[in-house]
Formats: C-alpha cells, sequence, structure tokens
C-alpha cells in the first residue's frame, strides 16, 4: 500500500499531449481507407480454394494423395463409399466454416463441385 | 429433467431403408457439427483432433453396416442419439469420451459382439479371462 502510494506520487502522465495529438489522429483515422473489423471485403480466390479443397482430401485417412486431382470423384475414383463421402463434406464445412444444407451437400460427389459450391457461397472464409 | 425428457421423445419408425439410410447420414451430420462444442467441453483438444473424432463416429457406424432392418437401424440410431444427447449435456466425464473415443478404436476397448470379427480368438479369450 505504501509502495503503491510511493509510485503513484511520483507518475506524472502527460496530459496535454493527447489533447494535443487528439485533432491528428482523427484525421488519420477518417482518411484511412483501411477498415480493420469490415468483413468479406476480399473473398477467396479460385486458386486458395482448390488448393484447401485439395488438402482437405488428401489428409482424409482412406484417401492415397498421390490419386487426388480437381476432377476426381470421390465414390468411382478414390473407392470411397456414401459415408465417406458426407465425411469430407463435413471435413470441407469445417474447413471453410461452412453449413451446406442437406440437399446441396448430396449431390458434391467429385472435387469439382465441392469446389465450384464453397467458391460461390458468400460466406466461405 | 430437461434431459430425460429429451432423451424419451422418439421419432417416428422409418418406413423403408432409404429413410433409415438418410436418417443415418442426417445422424452423422449433427454429430460432426457439435464436435466443436464437445471438444471445448471436454477439453479434447490435445488429445483428438476433429478430424480424428470425425472417424470415429463414421467408424463406429460402419460397424453396424451390415444392418439391413429399418427397425434395427432406427433402434441403433436412438442409441446413437442417446449417446450424444449425453455428452452434450455433459452426463459424461472427459474419461468416459477418451476411453471410449479416442483410445476405444486402437484397442483396448473389450466389444465382445459379432461386430468384432477380426480380432484373434486368443485376444478374445485373453480379455474374457481378466475382466469378469
Amino acid at each position: 500500500m505504501a509502495l503503491r502510494t510511493a509510485v503513484l506520487r511520483h507518475i506524472r502522465v502527460p496530459a496535454q499531449t493527447l489533447t494535443l495529438t487528439g485533432s491528428k489522429q482523427q484525421q488519420w483515422s477518417l482518411s484511412g481507407s483501411f477498415r480493420f473489423m469490415s468483413s468479406h471485403d476480399d473473398h477467396l480466390t479460385r486458386e486458395d480454394v482448390i488448393e484447401r479443397v485439395l488438402s482437405v482430401v488428401k489428409s482424409f485417412p482412406k484417401v492415397d494423395p498421390a490419386q487426388v486431382t480437381p476432377e476426381v470423384h470421390f465414390q468411382k475414383d478414390l473407392g470411397l463409399d456414401s459415408l465417406d463421402n458426407v465425411e469430407i463434406v463435413m471435413a470441407l464445412e469445417e474447413e471453410f466454416k461452412l453449413e451446406i444444407p442437406d440437399k446441396e451437400a448430396d449431390k458434391i460427389d467429385t472435387c469439382n463441385l465441392a469446389i465450384e459450391y464453397i467458391y460461390n457461397h458468400p460466406m466461405a472464409s | 429433467m430437461s434431459f430425460t425428457l429429451r432423451s424419451v421423445k422418439v421419432p417416428p419408425n422409418s418406413a423403408n431403408l432409404e429413410e433409415a439410410r438418410s436418417r443415418v447420414f442426417e445422424f452423422f451430420k449433427t454429430a460432426c457439427r457439435s464436435l466443436p462444442s464437445i471438444m471445448d467441453m471436454y477439453n479434447l483438444d490435445d488429445v483428438a483432433s476433429k478430424s480424428q473424432l470425425r472417424s470415429v463416429i463414421s467408424s463406429e457406424i460402419r460397424k453396424n453396416s451390415h444392418v439391413t432392418n429399418p427397425k434395427v437401424i432406427d433402434m441403433l440410431l436412438f442409441k446413437g442419439t442417446e449417446d450424444l444427447n449425453n455428452i452434450l449435456e455433459h452426463a459424461k466425464q472427459r474419461h468416459h469420451i477418451i476411453g471410449q473415443y479416442v483410445v476405444g478404436p486402437q484397442g483396448l476397448v473389450q466389444d465382445l459382439d459379432p461386430k468384432d470379427r477380426g480380432m484373434s480368438n486368443f485376444l478374445k479369450n485373453f480379455y474374457r479371462s481378466n475382466y469378469f
């Protein structure tokens, strides 16, 4: 307690510097075009989506990573079953922070369709 | 009280195999979507990853892939939903989850059903004699 009062007695906050620089700072923040908290200004690029979709599919334990190309069909080419297909779709949902409704999720059975869907989804990130 | 009431609620039976099949996928999706909250709840981030747990759920489902009777599938789904609800209601503890779903698939759990046909007889007898 004694230490605290001693410290507080000797600390001087330079109050006038804030009021002097205040006008400058305000000007800067108004003129700055960089909006820190704004969302979805930059959408995912197509290459980015392709790369991330392929890495999700490649990291699936039953898949041979060498076989994965953007045109690959999950069940015909990779030898997966329908449950694996759903599992991959769920992994993609997690990766891109989406929720894909059942009707669309049933249709996604190739890498290409997944890439198309995610690229055109407004909330993908 | 709330969780007993919720777990008692039974959906109507599936009319055919196709409906039961789609319900299985629905259940799998619900389970996968609740994984993040489960991992938060039980602090599972340092013992397992989401994709690992997802594979465990799908392998649990695949264990029963030979079932073709819609009523039996409904019953299994009911059990699965009950288990999921119990986990989400925090009716289990961390070591239950770890024992059943993280360590379990690698072989410390003695699942003496017709499901585990791949296991050798020697091991089965060994486990049986040790756990009365």
